[in-house]
């Protein structure tokens, strides 16, 4: 019956007790040594250290015991070392250390002793140097191996020749100091990567994380080689970079070497980095399937694109071409070369690493040739390519949603878009729009609203038809239906939302140049027309709004441009095809306001033969009225749009006019509603009876028929069967009244309209009293304030109500 | 007379001439202590004095005779009362007679031939002594004193290494080299081993240094083997392509001169034993004998500085192949042009190919380990030394387990190369042995 200690606290019991050897041993040795007794000193340290030699601990606790031991061996190093500067040398120390019979602590000793000698004659540097981290080699167990030979690191860290050129042979220079770091670096990257291959294979995922943590001991070396400072860019180029490649790229070793890659990049300076690109990178391409290369070759893409940026871009890259011939590149260009290589060599990237890498390189070209459109034309052509390839591997057309090549995708539309904030500049890339493609329904959308979106932001102009053509290309997937939609209705207030944004968009479709506008009016609605009827009904109404300025802009123009009439005409009759394609779209409302609204410019621009026009427009209107439109608020609603629209209109002659506002009574007078008809009769006198236009009275003003139509009014308002509305109709019609008489309608006469307000007061003394009743009141009597106030201060030029009564 | 105690009788001393001046050497004596004796070497003349002090001065001393010896001689522990004298000088200080006082005789053996060092062993000793002896009538006076005598060599500096390829088939071959065949005393064994293939998972390689004494001839051979020192070379497993350094300073060590059939009598040999331990405990080795001998003294002091390390000389520095940094790199390998000779014959001539697979692990166990490592390893190194290249490794599995004698196997006898082939015995073969 025993308990099974769990791992974690066997290896505190076992940590414990060998820390408490190392007590005892060390304090023993630092007996010996304040006594000078320097055998037993070294005896007890034997001893303390014979403690790394075990094999059970991990390598956290391994690393405590290390770090104890270690600092223990401080003091035999300190003391020694003031020996040997009183003078006081030990003989054949050096030797002495080695007749320990276990490799493992005569190392370390040895290691200490050198430290010693080293420091006291500079002579001994070279050939001791070399010669321990040879000694070094006899321990090839991982774990110990790597400490020793992490201790020979941290002691050596401050002896190391740093010199070019030696004063004396011995000494040793920079050369030495490199060759020994990396030596010692590729035998413990060795280790490192010989730990990986033992033990059961169910360990697996424990060994990595151990592995992982024992990085850092490997990676020290590198940062010694950074720390070196008389390594120039040539002593890095021909000694210390193939020293490290040919390592990290032999040993095989996937966490290695992306470790090491990294490490690489982070700890040496960036002109290193700039002058052995190409070794660097092809190193890359060698590196073992599961790298995840993407990662190094970002890292070391931002790094430099970073130090371009800060110096501006001025960095000189020359590279030996093949010939041996030094030739200036830009960093791009290498980089390019290099990803390309690489994607090609590793079958076995994930593509969305790939894309990744394009990515990268996108940001480089961005941020380091900003002047080089064709650079970022390039990536993205590259990125085409592999997107085609994507598909050809998986069979389907578009990237699905979500994926992480989809996403990388999205990211690498997205740059070039919030980097240049101009749309006219992705315009300029010739495979942007179609990568666009590569993209299935959603993606595409999400692009073009935020395309749309950057158009909107950045307040820019598209000013020539083929920028129209290619940006509505762009954002394809909102002027159309797409084969690839999803068959369910999308969500109505999303997909008005886009459409709101498209047509935000269109808006911004504008040139200086009136001609040029108009082709881009064309051009945009030859785009737009396929959009089909949920589509265009957002869409047009812009395009034809951008037509009726333009038409003002040649009214404007009329000056220079002797066409421009012609060219009224034209705009009207694309305005005229536009507006058709909305109401054969089974669009009413929307085509009759349109056409109102052009008969409006129409007649204020007043090209030849505008009537003609403007009445077609009218008629188009009121046909549509009549075809389309059924239910009888909206008929309300569109005869009196009519009804204003013709009063607006003053370029009819009778010829025109006389069928227009007689359809218009008819169509008042047929409205299903009493009040709605009521209305819209009264409405009508305003087609019969124009106030004054610069003093002159409208030739067609008829003032019996429109005291016809208020005499209907208020008949039909008499009809309704609600006291309260008829009074509000009569209300409204006292307005009414009050205002053509002012207007000049003679035969409006005071007993008429003081019928009406005798009428009123009857109707409103028979109601009860309610806010509706009280909102009547109200208007009545501001309208009878008016009437008052007119009585009162008379206006010269309009007709008064002299004989009005008002009690 | 004196039987009774009151007879005259004397004491005698030897005195030698330079005594203060010469040096000492540490000289065991035959139970284990350490003794500090003047050192003298080959034809060296010694001489001094024998004083003879009469214990009751006054009365006289009568002899026949007062002689002085030097002896050197040899003896067998389990042969203790034959005393096998390789020298024996006599020199006749008096003539017989009476003594009447203290006297004093000088005497000189001059430069008396001293072919062979002092040792004392598990099984034998050899000593010189000076015996001076008052002859009397029934008891002789004799008095005994041992002197050290070291035997100097000097072998040129540059020697053979000792260079070769051994191994078990699919299983383990290295490649040892160490720089030397002859080592003096002080002096540091540098060498290395290369890993060619290893497919045994090794915790551990020690060096160790065996001492083989052998006494006697015929049937009454002795053997007696010692382990001297025990040097851990390497810790944990390489891998091959891995190249571990070696290096071991022998003057910590209780070591002796090697000697080859002294007087017929007995010999002191040295093996370098380079032993594996795999985690299963099982031990690969191989000897390989070195010779040691005496250096001079003078000629490495001047040499000698103690605070300099001395020797940071290292193999690896004449030595290409271990920068080769991938283990996987094979063709890396620096490959001597013997040593590619060999793979070539190996792999065309068909009766080499034939001798491997005779020599393979079923005809193993057929020897006990200690015999056939003992036979092979003798019968080799002779060769070894004259021919230090690296030869293609047998691949031979003693066996240490009890297995009836079989006679020899006609292949070796037959083929002397195969004969001459080192092996790497590893005793304990059983489980890797698949013929079982």
């Amino acid at each position: 019956m025993t308990n099974q200690a769990s791992p974690v606290e066997e290896q505190e019991k076992l940590l414990e007790e060998a820390l408490n050897v190392v007590k005892v041993q060390a304090f023993q040795m630092k007996r010996c040594l304040d006594k000078s007794k320097l055998m037993d000193a070294l005896k007890h340290a034997s001893t303390m250290l014979g403690e790394l030699r075990t094999s059970l601990l991990s390598p956290k606790s391994y690393y405590e015991l290390y770090m104890a031991i270690t600092d223990e061996l401080r003091h035999l190093e300190l003391y020694l070392l003031e020996e040997f500067q009183k003078g006081r040398k030990v003989a054949d120390l050096y030797e002495l250390v080695q007749y320990a019979g276990n490799i493992v602590p005569r190392l370390y000793l040895l290691i200490t002793v050198g430290l010693v000698y080293i420091k006291t004659n500079t002579n001994l540097r070279r050939d001791l140097l070399k010669d321990l981290v040879e000694m070094c080699r006899g321990v090839q167990h991982p774990l110990r191996g790597l400490f020793l030979r992490n201790y020979l690191l941290q002691c050596t860290r401050n002896v190391l020749p740093d010199t070019a050129e030696a004063q004396n042979e011995n000494e040793g220079t920079v050369k030495d100091a490199i060759d020994f770091v990396l030596m010692n670096f590729a035998e413990m990257n060795k280790l490192w990567v010989r730990m990986q291959h033992q033990g059961h294979s169910r360990d697996k995922e424990r060994r990595e994380r151990e592995r992982s943590e024992l990085r850092i001991l490997v990676g020290t070396n590198l940062v010694r080689l950074s720390q070196l400072e008389s390594v120039t860019v040539d002593d890095y180029r021909r000694l210390v970079l193939p020293g490290i490649l040919e390592q990290v790229v032999s040993c095989r070793d996937a966490i290695a070497q992306e470790y090491l890659m990294e490490c690489i990049i982070q700890v040496f300076p960036d002109e290193f980095h700039l002058a052995n690109l190409q070794p660097f990178l092809k190193s890359c391409a060698e590196l073992q399937p599961g790298v995840n290369i993407k990662n190094i070759i970002i890292a070391l893409i931002e790094r430099l694109a970073t130090y371009s940026q800060r110096n501006e871009g001025n960095i000189n890259l020359s590279v030996v071409m093949e010939d041996g011939k030094e030739q200036e590149v830009q960093l791009f260009e290498v980089f390019s070369d290099q990803v390309a290589a690489i994607t090609q060599s590793r079958n076995d990237m994930p593509p969305e690493d790939m894309l990744s890498l394009q990515l990268a390189l996108l940001k480089l070209a961005q941020r380091c040739h900003p002047d080089k459109l064709n650079y970022v034309d390039r990536v993205l052509a590259h990125t085409d390519k592999i997107c085609q390839d994507i598909h050809q591997n998986s069979g389907k057309t578009h990237l699905e949603h979500n994926t992480p090549v989809f996403k990388e995708l999205m990211k690498i539309l997205k740059l070039p878009a919030d980097h240049y904030k101009n749309i006219l500049t992705l315009v300029q890339l010739s495979t942007y729009s179609a990568l666009i493609r590569h993209l299935n329904h959603p993606g595409r959308t999400m692009i073009a609203l935020h395309l749309a979106n950057i158009v909107l932001e950045s307040d820019a102009s598209i000013s020539t038809p083929e920028d129209v053509e290619a940006v509505l290309s762009m954002v394809d997937v909102l002027v159309k239906d797409q084969p690839d939609q999803p068959t369910e209705e999308p969500d109505m207030e999303d997909f008005m939302e886009e459409q709101g944004l498209l047509a935000r968009l269109i808006h911004h479709f504008k040139s200086d140049s009136a001609d040029q506008q108009y082709l881009i009016l064309s051009a945009a609605r030859k785009a737009l027309q396929g959009g089909g009827a949920r589509r265009i009904q957002h869409t047009f109404p812009p395009i034809v709004f951008h037509a009726y300025r333009l038409a003002f802009t040649y009214k404007d123009l009329k000056d220079q441009d002797e066409m421009w009439e012609k060219k009224c005409q034209k705009i009207f009759q694309f305005c005229h095809q536009t507006i058709t394609m909305l109401a054969k779209a089974e669009l009413a409302e929307l085509p009759l306001r349109l056409y109102l609204q052009g008969a409006l410019a129409i007649s204020e621009i007043g090209f030849a033969n505008h009537e003609t026009i403007a009445y077609e427009y009218l008629s188009q209107a009121f046909s549509l009225y009549e075809d389309e439109i059924s239910d009888s608020k909206a008929q309300l609603a569109a005869i009196t749009l009519i009804i204003a629209t013709f009063e607006q209109i003053n370029c009819f002659g009778a010829e025109n006019a006389e069928p227009m506002r007689t359809q218009c009574a008819l169509a008042a007078s047929k409205l299903l509603k009493k009040p709605d008809q009521s209305r819209a009769v009264a409405l009508c006198a305003h087609l019969f009876w124009k106030g004054a236009k610069d003093g002159k009275q409208w030739p067609l003003n008829d003032a019996s028929r429109a005291l016809d139509c208020l005499k209907k009014a208020a008949r039909v308002a008499q009809q309704c069967m609600d006291g309260g509305v008829q009074a509000q109709l009569l209300a409204e019609l006292l307005g009414r009244y009050a205002l053509l008489r002012e207007r000049g309608n003679a035969s409006l006469t005071t007993n008429l309209i003081d019928a009406v307000i005798q009428k009123i007061r009857e109707e409103l003394a028979n109601l009860d009293q309610s806010e509706e009743v009280e909102q009547i009141t109200k208007h009545f009597h501001n309208t009878l304030q008016h009437v008052k106030n007119r009585m009162e201060c008379p206006d010269p030029d309009q007709l008064g109500y002299d004989g009005l009564v008002l009690s | 007379m004196s039987f009774f105690g009151f007879g005259q009788t004397a004491d005698i001393e030897i005195v030698f001439d330079d005594a203060d001046k010469r040096k000492v050497a540490e000289v065991k004596t035959d139970d284990g202590k350490k003794e500090k004796l003047l050192l003298y070497y080959d034809g060296e003349t010694v001489s001094g004095r024998v004083n003879v002090t009469l214990r009751k001065p006054g009365s006289k001393l009568e002899h026949q005779g007062i002689k002085v010896e030097l002896i050197g001689q040899i003896e067998l522990f389990y042969d203790r009362g034959n005393h096998h004298e390789f020298i024996s000088l006599v020199k006749e200080l008096a003539r017989p007679g009476d003594l009447l006082q203290h006297t004093s005789y000088p005497f000189e053996f001059s430069n008396v031939e001293k072919p062979y060092e002092v040792y004392t062993g598990a099984n034998v000793r050899l000593r010189y002594f000076l015996r001076a002896t008052i002859v009397r009538r029934l008891t002789d006076i004799v008095k005994e004193v041992d002197i050290a005598v070291h035997t100097l060599c000097s072998y040129p500096d540059v020697l053979n290494s000792i260079k070769m390829e051994v191994g078990i088939e699919d299983c383990l071959h290295i490649e040892f080299e160490y720089n030397k065949s002859k080592y003096h005393l002080k002096d540091v064994i540098v060498g290395k081993i290369y890993f060619l293939l290893v497919r045994i998972k090794i915790k551990h390689m020690e060096i160790s240094i065996i001492k083989r004494e052998t006494t006697g001839s015929g049937p009454n051979t002795f053997t007696e083997n010692e382990t001297v020192a025990k040097y851990e070379i390497m810790d944990g497993a390489p891998v091959r392509g891995e190249s571990i350094p070696i290096r071991v300073f022998l003057a910590g060590y209780d070591l002796t001169p090697t000697m080859r059939d002294i007087n017929n009598k007995f010999s002191v040999r040295y093996y370098l034993n380079l032993v594996l331990m795999d985690t299963e405990d099982r031990r690969y080795f191989k000897q390989q004998e070195v010779t040691l001998w005496r250096k001079s003294d003078k000629s490495r002091l001047p040499l000698h500085n103690p605070h300099h390390p001395q020797i940071l000389s290292h193999p690896s520095n004449s030595m290409p192949r271990q920068l080769s940094a991938s283990s996987e790199d094979n063709s890396a390998r620096g490959i001597s042009p013997s040593h590619a000779e060999n793979i070539i014959q190996r792999s065309v001539s068909p009766s080499m190919a034939d001798g491997d697979k005779q020599n393979g692990p079923s005809e193993m166990e057929q020897d006990t380990t200690e015999v056939i490592t003992d036979k092979l390893s003798n019968s080799h190194i002779e060769n070894e030394v004259e021919v230090p290249v690296a030869t293609v490794k047998p691949l031979e599995k003693p066996v240490l387990t009890e297995k009836p004698q079989v006679a020899e196997k006609p292949q070796i006898a037959e083929k002397p190369q195969i004969a001459e082939k080192p092996v790497l015995s590893r005793p304990e073969s059983v489980e890797a042995t698949p013929s079982q």
